[in-house]
């Protein structure tokens, strides 16, 4: 994770819960080949690079966003059309993605995942010794 | 669902419509959160004591390619999505995010400050400031009373 951590700080107190009533939604994703391996983007309208987390565990991949308020707390809404809420969606890998060179960019709201492909292990004879 | 009843032979098309129903319901919400058939991009407009917030979700579009204007009382946003290194369709194993061109107008609230107008586009998410005008203050109309 990019999320840079205090040593002395604990990683508790980095973000507190989210309150119970705050709505989730599950953002829409692309995911194509590149040839070298995967791309995956997602729409995250209002999520900034401090309020998202991408993190692999085992072969599962999770980004949750936040989205910052839109509108000030006084604002009375009077038309609406979508809902506000954080993102949230998570991807089971393959097994030939190398995990430790996956990287991410948030570009104008939208998340770009690579996923490269794990180098295929060369097949390997095997001599087999005749007497 | 019964087949046949006794009685009254127009209950099995209450048992169809009933049916009809559950269908429909179905098929709406596997549509439901899916932006067919709506006016894109959705917006949400909010008023303050001073002026009236106009905000959008956009997603992936560039400020240059984001058009926004005033033409007779109505607020115009214009825009297109292009994907960078936009690969061929046979690459895609998984394709929900639409892109292309869009347009829509949205009539302002009345006793808007046209020229006072601002916007800004943040993470994707447009927001448009419209101030309202010092004499939007409500007004009194008089009633003439005519007794006939």
């Amino acid at each position: 994770m990019s999320r840079e951590n205090d040593a002395q700080v604990p990683a508790v107190t980095e973000m507190p819960p989210p309150p119970p009533e705050r709505f989730v939604c599950t953002p829409p994703i692309d995911i194509f080949d590149n040839g070298e391996g995967l791309v995956l983007r997602a729409d995250l309208p209002g999520v900034s690079g401090e309020t998202l987390e991408l993190q692999v565990q085992d072969n599962k991949l999770t980004l949750f966003g936040r989205v910052a308020q839109q509108a000030p707390d006084e604002a009375r809404l009077i038309h609406q059309e979508y809902r506000v809420g954080d993102y949230l969606r998570s991807f089971i890998l393959s097994e030939d993605v190398a995990h430790d060179r996956i990287s991410a960019k948030l570009l104008n709201g939208v998340l770009e995942v690579t996923l490269p492909r794990a180098p295929q292990t060369e097949p390997r004879r095997i001599q087999v010794k005749t007497q | 669902m019964a087949v046949f009843r006794w009685g009254s032979p127009l209950e099995a098309f209450r048992d169809m419509e009933r049916e009809m129903d559950r269908v429909l319901r179905t098929v709406n919400q596997a549509f439901e959160g899916l932006r067919v058939g709506r006016p894109y991009p959705p917006v949400n407009v909010y008023e303050l004591p001073s002026e009236y917030l106009l905000t959008a979700e956009l997603p992936g579009v560039r400020t240059e390619d984001l058009e926004l204007s005033v033409v007779n009382g109505q607020l115009v946003l214009r825009g297109q999505r292009v994907e960078p290194n936009d690969p061929p369709p046979e690459r895609y194993r998984r394709n929900e995010r639409p892109h292309g061109q869009w347009e829509r107008s949205i009539p302002l609230p009345e006793r808007v400050q046209e020229e006072q107008m601002s916007a800004e586009f943040i993470n994707g998410v447009l927001t448009v400031h419209l101030p309202k005008t010092p004499s939007a203050q409500p007004r009194q109309i008089p009633i003439s009373e005519t007794n006939s």
